[in-house]
């Protein structure tokens, strides 16, 4: 009897501890999530506005804004998708895969976005294992000196590499400036000296012990890095593959200069194609810029597992 | 299988740190030999050495009939086991333990086949589609074993393989070491240490300090027969007692210091006469020590309980002579309490003699 009142008591004390408990909490997480959520409106209402107004018909732009569709849904439209896709009798900008449309930018960017990316991510990978598990001299100055030329603004070097192509033309007749590969070039040199410092620093996490284990198992080194450092470092190697594409994507002022008089343009090119001086079609503008969104976001959202995932776990201990 | 003997084993790092000074050994084919000493001693220099994941300065590593200093370690046939396990994160246990043969080209069947009997042995088979991040520190620590068992090597190289368990299971898995070397009639170097694990498991232990090799024997000689100060401290838990005793009155068979008494019998009088000491370094161990006053040659304490630690069957006796700390382990159930006075007594064979100044064994000559 007695003990029974006792846990009935003891029972008590615990349920009053955990209400003040929830008492404590309850309204300041509301408050954070408040707050959160306006922070993420706030971030995003650029973009819902853009992906609203190139829904709507071109003559409402000038009469009333974006967030009138909250009430009128209705003025919804795919005409300024269809315009810039298919059919524009009336309009000046090149549709279907023609030389100067929005699908011909899309491949344009594609080739040299892709390549880029590609290139940055492998050429990076195999010098961070050098630098990381190499076994020479001057590793750590080689690696400062690639940290220190992360500081070079792309700007500076556009107009010295520009004469460097012209003179590499001239030396050996191959052209490089206003093609693809020019372009690519550019990127890819000026995307290295990040890519390698993130893939390093991430390579120096990889315990020694797992790439000794490989090599009394047998393994060489490019065993080594195609069978144990590749494997382990794919978040790193996710996480700059996707940096390098998002950049090389929206690029503008490379392939402004370095296509030249290229007949081909990227998506940002054709984007700043269609602002004039004094009147723009913003509504084609922002289904461009729509189309111009997605695939970096597919992108994002294909790798962003890596991100989370914690390959390592298990490794040692 | 094979034998593996290091010659004048040297290691000199670039800073001019001299980690293993000389080693000579010869580890025959078939033996258990534990590398033991403390932290930093250079024995994990010489493991490495072996596997050949490490420059040899100087030296001569042999496995079989073969010097193998400059053969990668792919092409030494051995197999290490790293204290951290090392096991590959990405791959499934299977493939942690095939991956060695797939390297070599083994055919599939083959592989499966040796996997398989590894994990029957270890008690892995239900993980072996498992990650390592999915198993507990013991199932890794067998799929460590298992990746070395699989390869059948010349010869199996262990660092600290159970530093990171826990203790219950460190001793568990010792005694799996052990028959998987009987079993297997291996070549072991196991390094560690942690004495008990050395003398628990070997079948000769090298006893390194300072990178110098202080002695090689089997667990009895050298808790019998330490050569020299270093070995007979470090082997033996809890660890050997030291005092330094003035020979009296040019009397080498009685030795005297503070609440400290020795009578020594007439061999090890010999030995002291021969070498002129004034003084000598007197080592007995805990566990040699008894209670009481008995008449006739030994060694003689009187000191008073400091701390008195209950183990169960034995009682750990921290007392205090003449300002120092000694240690005795006696049979539990008696009254003893702290502040006690005591005299503590050992038998002359109990009693080690060291020279003072470099710690070797008056017996070892």
């Amino acid at each position: 009897m007695t003990s029974a009142l006792r846990t009935q008591g003891l029972a008590q004390q615990v349920a009053r501890q955990r209400w003040r408990i929830l008492r404590r909490l309850r309204p300041s997480r509301l408050v954070l999530n408040g707050i959160i959520g306006l922070i993420a409106l706030f971030w995003m209402l650029p973009t819902i506005s853009l992906a609203i107004i190139s829904f709507r018909p071109a003559g409402l732009f000038n009469i009333s804004g974006w967030w009138t569709v909250l009430t009128a849904p209705t003025q919804l439209t795919l005409k300024n998708y269809q315009d810039l896709l298919f059919s524009t009798p009336h309009s000046v900008i090149p549709t279907g895969f023609a030389a100067g449309s929005i699908l011909d930018s899309l491949v344009t960017t594609a080739a040299i976005t892709i390549p880029a990316t590609v290139l940055v991510t492998a050429i990076s990978s195999l010098a961070a294992y050098s630098l990381v598990f190499g076994r020479w001299r001057g590793r750590t100055v080689v690696f400062l000196g690639i940290v220190a030329l992360l500081v070079v603004p792309l700007q500076v070097a556009i107009i010295p590499v520009a004469q460097l192509y012209a003179s590499f033309k001239s030396l050996t007749g191959i052209t490089v400036f206003g093609t693809l590969p020019g372009v690519v070039i550019f990127h890819v040199a000026f995307g290295l000296p990040f890519g390698i410092f993130l893939m390093r620093n991430f390579y120096t996490g990889i315990p020694k012990d797992l790439l000794e284990a490989g090599r009394i198992d047998g393994a060489g080194e490019w065993t080594l890095f195609r069978r144990v450092v590749i494997p382990l470092g794919l978040p790193a190697a996710a996480s700059l593959a996707i940096f390098q594409f998002i950049w090389v994507w929206n690029d503008l002022l490379v392939g402004l200069v370095f296509l030249g008089g290229n007949a081909h343009h990227t998506l940002t090119l054709f984007l700043y194609g269609q602002t004039r001086t004094l009147a723009a079609d913003y509504w084609v503008i922002s289904a461009g810029a729509m189309i111009s969104v997605i695939v970096p976001l597919a992108i994002f959202f294909a790798f962003q597992r890596y991100f989370v995932r914690g390959v390592l776990a298990g490794a040692v201990k | 299988m094979a034998r593996v003997a290091l010659e004048d084993l040297t290691k000199r790092y670039a800073g001019g740190n001299l980690a293993v000074d000389k080693l000579n050994l010869d580890v025959a084919d078939g033996e258990f030999v534990c590398l033991v000493g403390p932290s930093g001693c250079g024995k994990t220099t010489a493991l490495r050495m072996i596997a050949g994941l490490e420059d040899i300065t100087s030296g001569w590593v042999r496995i079989g009939d073969k010097v193998v200093n400059l053969l990668p370690p792919r092409d030494r046939d051995i197999a290490l086991v790293f204290q951290s396990y090392a096991l590959y994160p990405h791959m499934s246990v299977f493939d942690n333990m095939g991956f060695g043969l797939q390297l070599r080209k083994t055919p599939k069947a083959q592989i499966d086949k040796a996997v398989r009997n590894a994990a029957r042995i270890l008690d892995l088979e239900a993980f072996l589609d498992r990650k390592p991040g999915q198993l507990s520190g013991g199932q890794r620590q067998r799929v460590a074993l298992g990746r070395a068992i699989v390869r059948e090597p010349a010869a199996f190289l262990m660092d600290e393989p159970l530093s990171n368990l826990d203790a219950k299971l460190r001793v568990q898995t010792r005694a799996e070491i052990a028959r998987l070397h009987q079993r297997l009639e291996a070549t072991m170097i196991y390094v560690t240490h942690d004495q008990v694990e050395a003398m628990t498991m070997a079948d000769r232990i090298a006893v390194i300090n300072d990178g110098v090799l202080q002695q090689v024997g089997t667990p009895k000689e050298l808790y019998e027969q330490p050569r020299n100060h270093f070995v007979a401290g470090f082997i033996g838990s809890p660890s050997m007692n030291f005092v330094d005793l003035a020979v009296q009155l040019g009397n080498t068979s009685r030795l005297a210091g503070d609440g400290v008494e020795v009578r020594l019998d007439d061999t090890q009088a010999a030995l002291l006469r021969d070498r002129g000491l004034e003084t000598v370094t007197v080592g007995f161990r805990p566990e040699h020590l008894e209670i009481g006053k008995p008449e006739g040659p030994g060694l003689r304490v009187s000191a008073s309980i400091d701390v008195v630690e209950f183990l169960g069957n034995d009682e750990l006796i921290h007392a205090v002579s003449g300002g120092r700390d000694l240690v005795a382990v006696v049979e539990a159930g008696g009254s003893l309490q702290v502040g006690d006075s005591i005299f503590l007594s050992a038998s002359p064979r109990h009693v080690y003699l060291f020279e003072p100044d470099h710690g070797l064994s008056l017996a070892s000559r």
